[in-house]
C-alpha cells in the first residue's frame, strides 16, 4: 500500500506490521505498568499534525523508532524478539525510502512538528531507557492507526 | 481513599467487548461470592493522569456498564477497571489490557439491498454506523472511520449451486449475464485490510431474475 506523508509517497507493508504487532501486543503492553504518560499521544496528538509538516515527522518517527525503540527491546520470549525484528526491518526499510524522498522533495520541517516532536523525546527521556523503549513500542498501533489514515 | 482492607475475590475477566464502536464493560462475579455483590467502576484515558468514575455504574449488581460515551474518541486508547464490594469488604481493582476503539472493535455485515433484471442483478452495500450516543447526532459511517473497508460479496445461483465472489470497494455492484428467471442469493461481508478486521457475512438475501421477455 501507498501512503502520502505531505510531498512524499512511500509504499509500506503496514499490514504485515500491523499483524507482527497484533500478535505481540498484549505481551509488550503488559510490560508498561504506567497508564499516566504516553509517549506518542499525550500532551501533543499525532493525529492534529498538519498534512504539510507529515512527511517531517513521519521521518522523525521512524528514525526514532530505529534508533531509539527496537534496539532496547530485548526480551526473554524468541517468538516476541522474532516479530520486534520483523517490525524493526519494515520500519529500516520505509525510513530510507522516505528519506531519499525527503531530500529530493526538501520536506520541511515546521515550526509545529519540530515542537510535537520535541515532546516526544521529551516523555521518551523522562523514563528510564528501557521502560521508555517497551512504552514506545506498545504504542506502535499509535503510529500505525496514525500512518493508515495518510493512505 | 479511605477503603476498607480489600478481602474479597476479585472480578474476573474484565474486558471491553465492542461491536461498531458501541464500548461496553464486561466481568464475571469474584468467585464464591453468590448474590449482594456490588461494583464500581471506574476508567483512564492512556496516558491522561487520571481515573473517572463512571456515577452510572456505581453500586451496581449487574456485571456489565456502557462506557460508548466515555471512549468515543476512537484516536485514544482506554483502561477501565472494576471494583467489588460485599458485606463491608471489597475486592482489588481489576484493570482491562489497553483498549483501542479502533482495532479492537467488531463490526457488523453490511446492509445489502438487491434489485434485478431479467439477465443481471444490482446489489446496493451500506456499511454500519459508529455507535453514536443519540439517533440526533450526526452519523458516521464505519466507511468515514476505515478508509480501506472494503466488501467481498457472494452470489449464489440456487439452480446450479455456482457461487462468485467479489471483492470492491465501491458500495454497488451489478452482476450481469445472469439466467432469466433464476433464484439467486446474496450476502457480503466487510474487510478491512488495517486495522485487521472483517465483519461475518450478511444473512442471505434471495432475488429471482425476470423472465426472458
Amino acid at each position: 500500500k501507498t501512503f502520502h506523508f505531505g510531498a512524499c509517497r512511500v509504499s509500506m507493508s503496514l499490514a504485515e506490521i500491523r499483524a507482527g504487532f497484533t500478535a505481540i501486543k498484549a505481551n509488550i503492553q503488559s510490560r508498561d505498568p504506567i497508564r499516566t504518560l504516553s509517549i506518542l499521544s499525550h500532551p501533543h496528538s499525532l493525529h492534529k499534525v498538519k498534512s504539510a509538516d507529515r512527511c517531517c515527522i513521519a521521518h522523525q518517527l521512524l528514525t526514532f523508532y530505529v534508533d531509539k525503540v527496537f534496539k532496547h527491546c530485548r526480551t526473554e520470549d524468541s517468538f516476541v524478539n522474532r516479530k520486534i525484528s520483523s517490525i524493526a526491518n519494515s520500519f529500516l526499510s520505509a525510513r530510507r525510502r522516505l528519506g531519499q524522498c525527503r531530500e529530493q522533495n526538501n520536506c520541511a520541517c515546521g515550526e509545529e512538528s519540530t515542537e510535537k516532536f520535541k515532546q516526544i523525546l521529551a516523555n521518551y527521556e523522562g523514563l528510564n531507557v528501557t521502560s521508555a523503549a517497551m512504552k514506545s513500542l506498545g504504542e506502535l498501533d499509535i503510529l500505525l492507526d496514525w500512518m493508515e489514515k495518510s493512505r | 481513599s479511605g477503603e476498607l482492607y480489600c478481602s474479597l475475590p476479585n472480578p474476573k475477566n474484565v474486558r471491553f467487548e465492542s461491536i461498531n464502536m458501541k464500548n461496553v464493560l464486561h466481568w464475571s462475579a469474584p468467585e464464591g461470592t453468590g448474590d449482594g455483590v456490588l461494583y464500581k467502576v471506574k476508567y483512564a484515558v492512556y496516558g491522561v493522569g487520571k481515573w473517572i468514575r463512571k456515577p452510572e455504574c456505581r453500586n451496581i449488581n449487574r456485571t456489565w456498564c456502557d462506557l460508548s460515551s466515555e471512549t468515543s474518541d476512537y484516536e485514544e486508547q482506554y483502561y477501565a477497571s472494576v471494583k467489588a464490594f460485599l458485606n463491608g469488604t471489597c475486592s482489588d481493582w481489576m484493570e482491562t489490557t489497553r483498549f483501542n476503539p479502533l482495532t479492537d472493535t467488531k463490526i457488523d455485515p453490511p446492509m445489502v439491498s438487491v434489485s434485478s433484471t431479467d439477465r443481471s442483478i444490482s446489489i446496493i452495500l451500506t456499511a454500519p454506523e459508529k455507535w453514536k450516543r443519540s439517533p440526533e447526532e450526526e452519523s458516521i459511517s464505519l466507511l468515514q472511520v476505515y478508509p480501506g473497508l472494503q466488501y467481498n460479496v457472494s452470489v449464489l445461483n440456487k439452480k446450479t449451486k455456482k457461487r462468485w465472489l467479489f471483492s470492491i470497494s465501491n458500495h454497488t455492484l451489478i452482476v450481469p449475464w445472469l439466467e432469466p428467471g433464476t433464484a439467486y442469493c446474496v450476502s457480503a461481508q466487510i474487510h478491512v485490510t488495517t486495522p485487521l478486521l472483517d465483519s461475518g457475512f450478511s444473512k442471505e438475501h434471495c432475488i429471482t431474475t425476470l423472465k426472458d421477455k
